[in-house]
């Protein structure tokens, strides 16, 4: 018969490793085509024209006469057919399914992984909000800025690295000195203007410089740009939902749940530094002599005392 | 009785090669995925003949999502979100952008276009009683849905950083954090810290770019799935309505369940 | 036939829907598909439309997108952290929820308006298919669903509305309004200083003034304060300590405003007489 007319699936060669070894010459001569052509590269050529041959030989070897030895595909004995019944079935003598190991295995790593890579992302995402909360100092001017007596709208930057996104307002009065202790110590109002309602800018009530003739005083400090506007204001109002105050902060009307926020402060070589801020429940007296019942920091609309403060238990951590 | 077929006319051949030629791709793939079999169902099934108008509020507010959704991606490549450049880069888009005033013209005005059909959709299907059962399930979803459009308008009202933008979400945030127990907690995660700050504007850029978008996406599939599955209900006030009780040919008793005699006028039922 | 349960009602309703729409129905394409499309070109219209109008609008007169046209500016001042002018209102979708922050005025109740109130409300709108259980889908016999749809539509249409409305009239926005008084009530020189006091000192948070203004715990409309012919002692008198002239009012002191400033205030609501 003719080897042409033969179906090519019944006369396939046997495999033999002979083209591995030519693709090894080939790989050899690149290579010292680059490294060393001298040398490497002759090798590398010997070695494939030496298996090319070989390879050549045996893949012919059908035409050239030579018979191959060829092995039928045989079939694995068939199994006894009990032992492929199902994946229930045991083999005798195991004490702990091997798919139920598996099946618990596979969940329980699962569970691992999922573990190893939500809990650092949750905590990435979670977690600086709530951490390393910076502590601002800012510098307001000179104590000398503040006549006594007057009101001042201050805008300043809390961190001036962060640009116009940390620029906050205060309203601030000089109110003399005052007696703690037997000592003389200076005392100022610093109210916040983030209303104690939802955080919206609260107004002050009353002429500013322009209409008053008085001029806005313009300081630059290591907190940058500083802003001193004067006013003469009657109180203080939230243009959201109708929030109004007092002089001292504390609520007169609308929906705000207590009083305006106030900035700690400090007077360090003749000049004012506003700290953080911190809650206030009421005012009780004016000026110098105020009683301010104070509380940390807690966001807008939080009750900080009555009965409503139990809605509020835990706070996250502020400043 | 023998038919003789005639030969085929030349423009009958030409349309037949035609068929051909666009069928064969169509088959590879549907061979291949099952893909073409999917559409041609979803295309072709079949729907209660009195579909109204009014029905086509879903596939309305659909469209206004995938405008959103193309219109946030254009505006994605050129939008910045730190609070320094914010602002300038959309003045950036409107000004000098080609077609930037539009792009950004439609994704604003998209926005409130969306949140309307949504609400004239749901309000749409509780008219129709397309809420009961066997529909509560897409029902849920269609709320959430709703929820997801609503907070997807606030994450993207911050994004321009103007006035506006800033206070709203300062009283947007400030709400969330009156809420009682977890509420303070909640605020601050959103805000990024005590204050608003550029992490707030880039945590929300995030939500709105990625987190309420891959929700909305899996939402809708998983809604429309359900209206395929279920089917669209006839408007309630149809003579024809589909699944209404019939009654025999005198109408004198219902027929027994399951049985959709048609209707006939004075003779008996034809079918 | 024997009485079947609701569930095999239920079942068996769907089961005739399924074959009604097997027997009778018509292919989604290209009949209900036809009407999608049309549906979809007019909203992609009305989105451009918009966009362009908007456009247009903003930037013709000054061609630099400030100017307040049909649809607004296409540019609000930025972002400012300080500012004490700014009137903060949400994008228009959320206004019946602004308008329900402002109908929760007692501190006590502010969580009920912030978070109670609509939480309440989408509750009872996600579990709607659990507790309206009956099949009947015609309107003429579901009168409780059609009169909640009604009473839900006007209450957010009202609610929406208003807050589009509300005004809280501060100083940044009433001192513009100043020029406008002087004209229709005929004030004289001497009563503007006292109109620009007016304006600034947070007196329209609580009281009307020729149209502009809130009215809030019972404070009375003053453009026509001075035909009461009350003085200008008397004027001085009651700002200076409301509560001491007139008991139980809950008008705020003005002492701190200093007795010229309080004169120039007695002057102007003295001399306005209601205009025409």
């Amino acid at each position: 018969m003719n080897p042409e007319e033969m179906p090519e699936q019944e006369h396939l060669p046997k495999p033999t490793v002979w083209p591995i070894g030519f693709a090894i010459g080939i790989a050899v001569v690149l290579v010292g085509l680059i490294v060393d052509p001298t040398y490497i590269a002759p090798v590398g050529a010997l070695i494939a024209i030496v298996f090319g041959v070989l390879w050549a030989r045996a893949a012919t070897s059908e035409l050239r006469g030579r018979t191959t030895a060829i092995e039928p595909e045989r079939r694995e004995a068939q199994v006894a057919p009990a032992a492929v019944s199902g994946d229930g079935a045991q083999p005798a003598g195991e004490r702990f399914p091997r798919n139920k190991f598996l099946e618990l295995s596979t969940l329980g790593l699962g569970g691992v992984i999922g573990g190893l890579v939500t809990v650092p992302i949750a905590g990435f995402a979670v977690l600086p909000s709530f951490l390393g909360q910076k502590h601002h100092r800012t510098d307001l001017g000179p104590v000398s800025d503040f006549a006594e007596g007057q009101w001042y709208i201050s805008t300043f930057m809390t961190d001036p690295a962060e640009g116009e996104v940390s620029r906050r307002t205060a309203f601030v009065r000089n109110n003399g000195t005052t007696t703690v202790e037997g000592k003389a110590e200076p005392s100022f109002t610093i109210i916040s203007n983030h209303c104690a309602h939802l955080g919206c800018p609260v107004q002050a009530n009353g002429p500013t410089g322009a209409i008053l003739g008085m001029k806005t005083i313009s300081e630059h400090t290591v907190s940058g740009p500083i802003k001193l506007e004067p006013v003469v204001p009657a109180g203080f109002g939230c243009p959201c939902h109708g929030g109004q105050y007092d002089t001292e902060g504390n609520r007169t009307a609308g929906p705000p749940v207590r009083a305006l926020d106030r900035y700690a402060f400090e007077i360090i070589n003749g000049r004012l530094i506003l700290l953080g801020t911190f809650s206030v429940a009421h005012v009780d007296g004016t000026g110098a002599q105020a009683q301010i019942h104070k509380y940390k920091s807690v966001g807008p609309g939080e009750h900080v005392d009555g009965w409503e403060q139990i809605l509020y238990p835990i706070n996250p951590p502020h400043n | 009785m023998a038919v003789t077929r005639r030969p085929p006319t030349k423009s009958e051949v030409r349309k037949q090669q035609m068929m051909a030629a666009v069928n064969f791709p169509l088959d590879w793939l549907e061979e291949r995925s099952g893909l073409i079999g999917g559409v041609k169902y979803f295309l072709f099934r079949k729907v209660p003949s009195d579909t109204n108008w009014m029905q086509t509020l879903g596939s309305a507010t659909l469209t206004a999502f995938i405008v959103q959704a193309v219109t946030g991606v254009i505006l994605a490549m050129y939008y910045k979100p730190t609070p320094g450049d914010a602002y300038s880069s959309i003045q950036n888009i409107t000004d000098h952008v080609t077609m930037g005033w539009l792009v950004r013209g439609m994704h604003k005005w998209g926005a409130s276009v969306f949140i309307i059909l949504m609400f004239l959709h749901m309000g749409r299907v509780f008219l129709f009683g397309a809420y009961k059962y066997p529909r509560e399930l897409n029902w849920v979803v269609g709320v959430l849905l709703l929820l997801m459009g609503m907070l997807e308008g606030f994450t993207g009202y911050l994004l321009p950083w103007d006035q506006t933008a800033y206070w709203a979400t300062v009283v947007g945030i400030n709400l969330n954090g009156t809420a009682p127990f977890l509420g303070p907690w909640l605020a601050q995660f959103l805000r990024g810290g005590q204050e608003i700050g550029a992490d707030t504007l880039t945590r929300f850029y995030s939500m709105h770019m990625l987190l309420i978008p891959g929700a909305i996406i899996g939402l809708i599939l998983l809604h429309l799935y359900l209206v395929v599955r279920l089917g669209v209900t006839s408007p309630p006030w149809s003579k024809e309505e589909a699944g209404r009780e019939r009654v025999d040919g005198d109408g004198s008793r219902p027929l027994p369940s399951g049985l959709t005699k048609p209707v006939a006028r004075g003779a008996g039922g034809a079918k | 036939m024997a009485v079947m349960t609701r569930r095999e009602a239920k079942r068996a309703q769907f089961g005739r829907y399924k074959a009604d729409v097997k027997d009778r129905g018509k292919p989604f394409f290209p009949y209900a598909m036809f009407h999608d499309t049309v549906m979809s070109l007019v909203v992609v219209s009305v989105i451009i439309a918009l966009a362009s109008i908007w456009k247009w609008t903003s930037w013709a007169p000054h061609h630099d997108g400030t100017h307040q046209g049909l649809l607004g500016p296409e540019y609000a001042a930025p972002a400012d952290p300080g500012t004490t002018s700014f009137v903060p209102r949400p994008d228009w979708y959320f206004y019946f929820l602004f308008y329900l922050l402002r109908i929760f005025k007692w501190p006590d109740s502010v969580f009920l308006g912030t978070v109670g109130v609509p939480t309440i409300a989408l509750i009872l709108l996600i579990s709607l298919p659990f507790y309206d259980l009956s099949r009947e889908r015609r309107l003429s016999r579901r009168p409780v669903a059609v009169v909640g749809a009604v009473l839900t539509i006007l209450s957010m249409a009202i609610l929406t509305w208003k807050g589009a409305t509300a005004k809280e009239a501060l100083a940044s926005e009433v001192i513009a309004d100043v020029p406008h008084w002087v004209q229709a009530q005929h004030l004289p020189p001497a009563a503007v200083p006292g109109a620009k006091l007016f304006a600034v000192a947070g007196c329209t948070a609580c009281h009307t003034y020729l149209g502009t203004g809130s009215s809030n715990l019972g404070a009375p409309d003053l453009t026509a304060i001075g035909t009461r012919n009350l003085g200008i002692q008397f004027q001085i008198r009651h700002l200076q300590c409301p509560s001491c002239v007139n008991p139980g009012s809950p008008m705020p002191k003005f002492a701190s405003l200093g007795t010229k400033r309080l004169h120039d205030l007695a002057v102007f609501l003295e001399a306005s007489k209601g205009g025409k």
